[in-house]
């Protein structure tokens, strides 16, 4: 493989919130096309990591590019080449679903004709038509999130960074929610995604571990389970966090 | 004593120690308040700059000058007998008065025994004109007496000033103050207080407790009454100390009038609270209901009497109003109960309508 | 650009859909302009006064006369003795009491100079003040009038009159002082508490995290902040200037532009400062907060009603940093004597700098990381 092929490289990235140690030197690499998971307890630095590579925080040492490009001098590069969908809902609520369309693709740079391309093409595939012109705030939490993530899209980045995507969302909607992303890898996006529920792990080709900071484990799910002779995820994460004896 | 309502008691000083927003309402604004007041409000007049354009250059005028330049009052600029144009002086804003003495002023004064000074006032501050027009005629009526060799002063007018006679600010407005201070101290906290619990949902918690009603209303108004009472107690002690205002009358009819005002003051907060559903609206309308209306109607710092008359009517239903006159009326004249009763009465009234409307609200509330 | 205007379309877009914004827009200056026009009163008047007359004479009548026809005193009567006067003030009846005392004619025609006594309630130091001017003041008038009566030397005695002309507010109406700077206060106000709450509740929904990741500019957030908020600001100041107009018949007597100029100039202080205020704050309360004290500070500090020459130098220092300070000043002589810049050229300066590095300031803090 041509090292183009990786699209996220980690190397001993840390960073500190004073004396507090959040990310604690951790090193990988996300291949092109690949569903990276991030897993981890509450507090464990996921979401840390995850802003550290959008660029959105400044790391305290260590070194990662994305796309190609350095955190520390190029994140502005970063975030034209990446769609970012945070834990918190990120959509305005008082404008309407089409608003909300032109308003990211105008702030992606489209062209209005791209935009009104666009616009039509997601409102399709969302079959979001009827609601269009309803205010965001009206539509159930799993469309929005689907929508989100549709509108991370917009300009059709080759990495997508998805920081707990389907908390609070019902399971209908989160297996929803798992073939879109199953889509985009298919269209050989890289796809970079924090989570607490194990059976999402589970849809990940590769697995990282998060424990106070540190990455303490990385493979396939299959690889995990059958290093802890675990039956599920759930029984891997268990293990780990409880540091079991592999 | 009551084991819930000591539970509760102590619960709520935890909030009030954990909680940077209440510290900073209780503390550091009164502080800050205090000496923003204390200093930065002064409504006394002193160094005005004002121009004279002595036409008559003589040494009668002359005189005229002299007098005006020995005045405290006025800081004095000489104008170019020449220069025309006043209006410039005042747009320029280098001066807010300017005297003009006639050309022919000494003998105008020889010969006619009668003779007119223009002044020219920039009236754009009404106050400050008021101000310098008084003090000019006092200066020129000196000096018409002075050169008719005192022969026409006729009677004399002995000032008095009572209970301030220095006319200080300070001794107004932190009287005052401690009006403005524990109102909206108290009513702030209070309302936020319940409000805050009935966001994070502990108020249900309580309510499926075998808490009664009164024990959360006390366990919740008790501890805040002290913070806002200390409250009273410090400005009292900062004014007295820092700013020198005299305490003439008795200290324990103070902390007695502070008591009752406070709980005035959380009783509103208290019927804000049930009303209202976040933290953010709570604090809105109280500060709303509370300040506006506490500094600008109360005769705080404008005098009720100047004003409007629907805004005299509106006055009568603050609270704030009869704590001032009570509060003033203590400290500054050394009133007693006898003077004041019916203020007293008044603002118990006013404390007992609004406890008893927000512990009724409080319960229904409750219920639901 | 073309993200700027993608912006700004959408701060627009939620403008539109917030009922309150009319309401902040159209009523607020109306509501604020009616209390605070009619409540802020620097005039004195109606001062609660009694007069003990001891002497009943026609002069002591005469003199009672004069100190009750003036609306700065509302003149409560006689009182029967000075020893009823003080419980009177005691009580808070009365403000100020004058005690002429007996024989006071007889001893006028003497020559024997005798002393009218004015007892003043000094708690209100202001108010204490006018009412001794006035007093004073309607003492000299009787003098010169009683000059002919009673000195007999008349003829020989020499008098200098002052002849006062009030420029720009010829009746000493406070309105004309208070109306423009309460239209400086509500732009203050809103536009401050607009933008801070504004970007606040971005951050707490979380789309300002959302907009950080994408390619925008620092300058172009900022701006796309600013701008619908300073048309906010004018659309303020025209509805304010309208009902300053219709409820105290107060016009701007200067350049309308340059009034519009200085507002925008202004604005750009205040909007930084609402900027720079959000990035302080995580929750909208907070931000309600910090700008509520910014602008208590702002207020008591700018001249609005507390002349800036009777405070202590160190504060009048601080005044200084007052952008409100200068906005008061200028507003003020635009509205009353029609100043042109070249009046106000240095007060636009200071406003200019202010806001240039307040929009500076905010634009470091924030920058697109969190």
């Amino acid at each position: 493989m041509s090292e183009n092929s990786y699209t996220v490289e980690v190397h001993n990235l840390t960073k500190k919130f004073g004396s507090f140690i959040a990310v604690d030197n951790i090193s990988f690499s996300v291949q092109k096309g690949e569903i990276f998971g991030f897993l981890g307890a509450n507090g464990a630095g996921k979401t840390t990591a995850i802003r550290m590579l959008c660029g959105l925080l400044l790391p305290t040492s260590g070194e990662a590019t994305v796309a190609g490009f350095d955190v520390y001098k190029k994140s502005e590069k970063i975030k034209s080449n990446i769609g970012y969908m945070s834990q918190k809902f990120s959509l305005y609520e008082d404008l309407t679903v089409r608003e909300n369309i032109q308003f990211y693709g105008g702030i992606y740079g489209l062209t209005r004709k791209e935009i009104a391309q666009k616009t039509d093409d997601l409102l399709h595939y969302l079959n979001l038509w009827e609601q269009a012109d309803q205010l965001t705030s009206a539509l159930p939490l799993g469309w929005k999130q689907r929508m989100a993530l549709s509108v991370a899209l917009l300009h059709d980045p080759q990495i997508i960074f998805l920081d707990e995507p389907t908390s609070g969302v019902d399971p209908i909607s989160r297996r929803n929610f798992w073939k879109l992303i199953y889509q985009l890898s298919g269209e050989g996006k890289t796809v970079f995604v924090t989570t607490h529920y194990m059976d999402e792990a589970e849809y990940c080709d590769r697995v990282s571990i998060m424990q106070e900071g540190k990455i303490v484990e990385l493979d396939t799910p299959k690889g995990l389970k059958s290093h802890y002779k675990a039956k599920n995820m759930q029984q891997v994460f268990l293990n780990v966090v409880n540091g079991e004896s592999k | 004593m009551n084991r819930i309502l000591l539970s509760i008691m102590r619960k709520e000083f935890i909030h009030i120690i954990r909680d940077p927003q209440t510290l900073v309402i209780a503390i550091l604004m009164p502080v800050m308040m205090l000496f923003l007041y204390g200093y930065a409000i002064n409504l006394e007049m002193k160094q005005i700059d004002v121009g004279i354009a002595d036409l008559s250059a003589t040494p009668q005028s002359r005189q005229i000058v002299e007098r005006l330049a020995s005045n405290d009052f006025f800081n004095i600029t000489i104008i170019n007998p020449d220069y025309k144009d006043y209006e410039k002086l005042f747009k320029y804003r280098k001066m807010r008065s300017l005297l003009i003495i006639p050309v022919d002023y000494a003998k105008k004064i020889e010969l006619n025994n009668k003779v007119q000074l223009q002044l020219l006032i920039d009236a754009s501050d009404p106050n400050a004109a008021n101000y310098i027009n008084n003090y000019f005629s006092a200066v020129i009526f000196e000096e018409t007496i002075g050169i008719n060799h005192r022969k026409i002063n006729l009677y004399s007018v002995e000032p008095r000033i009572l209970y301030n006679p220095d006319m200080r600010s300070a001794n107004f407005f932190i009287p005052g103050l401690i009006a403005v201070i524990l109102i909206l101290v108290s009513a702030l906290l209070t309302s936020i207080a319940v409000v805050r619990e009935k966001e994070n949902g502990t108020m249900e918690q309580l309510m499926v407790s075998p808490v009664h009603p009164y024990q959360i209303i006390i366990g919740k108004v008790l501890p805040y009454t002290l913070l806002g009472y200390i409250n009273g107690v410090m400005i009292l002690a900062m004014g007295s100390l820092i700013f020198d205002v005299p305490i003439v009358g008795s200290l324990l009819l103070i902390n007695f009038m502070m008591l009752i005002y406070v709980l005035c003051g959380m009783s509103f907060g208290l019927l804000i609270s049930t009303i209202t559903d976040s933290q953010q609206i709570a604090l809105m309308a109280t500060l709303m209901i509370t300040m506006l209306p506490t500094v600008l109607l109360s005769g705080f710092i404008f005098p009720i009497k100047s004003m409007p008359d629907l805004f005299q009517y509106i006055s009568y239903v603050i609270p704030a109003t009869y704590f001032l006159e009570i509060i003033r009326g203590i400290i500054l004249k050394g009133n007693g109960i006898s003077e004041l009763y019916q203020q007293t009465l008044i603002l118990s009234g006013i404390t007992i309508f609004l406890l008893s409307l927000s512990i009724k609200k409080f319960k229904t509330n409750l219920q639901l | 650009m073309q993200r700027l205007l993608y912006l700004i379309q959408k701060e627009f877009r939620q403008i539109r859909r917030v009922k309150a914004y009319i309401g902040i827009i159209f009523v607020m200056p109306f509501v604020q302009l009616l209390i605070l026009g009619f409540a802020i009163t620097i005039d004195v008047k109606n001062l609660p006064l009694v007069i003990v007359d001891e002497d009943h004479s026609s002069a002591s009548r005469r003199m009672i006369e004069a100190f009750s026809k003036t609306d700065l005193f509302d003149y409560k009567g006689v009182a029967p003795s000075s020893k009823n006067v003080v419980e009177l003030l005691d009580e808070n009846k009365v403000r100020v009491a004058i005690i002429i005392p007996i024989h006071f004619e007889r001893d006028l025609k003497k020559g024997k100079k005798p002393l009218v006594q004015v007892l003043v309630d000094g708690v209100d130091g202001n108010s204490a003040g006018i009412a001794m001017a006035y007093v004073n003041q309607t003492a000299m008038l009787l003098q010169k009038d009683w000059l002919k009566g009673y000195s007999g030397e008349q003829m020989k005695a020499k008098l200098i009159e002052i002849v006062p002309r009030m420029w720009y507010n010829p009746n000493l109406e406070s309105k004309y002082n208070i109306v423009p700077g309460i239209l400086a206060v509500l732009i203050t106000m809103i536009t401050a508490f607009l933008t801070a709450m504004n970007l606040v509740r971005e951050k707490e929904i979380g789309t300002l995290e959302q907009l950080m990741v994408t390619p925008i500019k620092s300058w172009e957030m900022i701006l796309g902040k600013i701008l619908p908020f300073l048309v906010i600001a004018i659309m303020l100041l025209i509805v304010g200037v309208f009902a300053a107009g219709i409820v105290f018949n107060i016009w701007v007597k200067g350049s309308y532009l340059l009034l519009f100029v200085m507002t925008i100039v202004f604005s750009m202080s205040t909007l930084g400062l609402g900027i720079f205020a959000s990035t302080m704050a995580n929750t909208q309360q907070q931000a309600m907060f910090i700008a509520y004290f910014f602008s208590i500070f702002a207020l008591l500090l700018s001249g609005f009603f507390i002349p800036i020459e009777n405070m202590p130098s160190w504060v009048q220092t601080i005044t200084y940093l007052n952008p409100l300070r200068y906005f008061i000043v200028i507003i003020r002589e635009i509205y009353l004597k029609g100043s042109g810049f070249i009046h106000l050229w240095k007060e636009a300066l200071a406003m200019a700098v202010f806001g240039g590095v307040m929009i500076i300031l905010a634009s470091l803090r924030l920058r697109k990381r969190l």
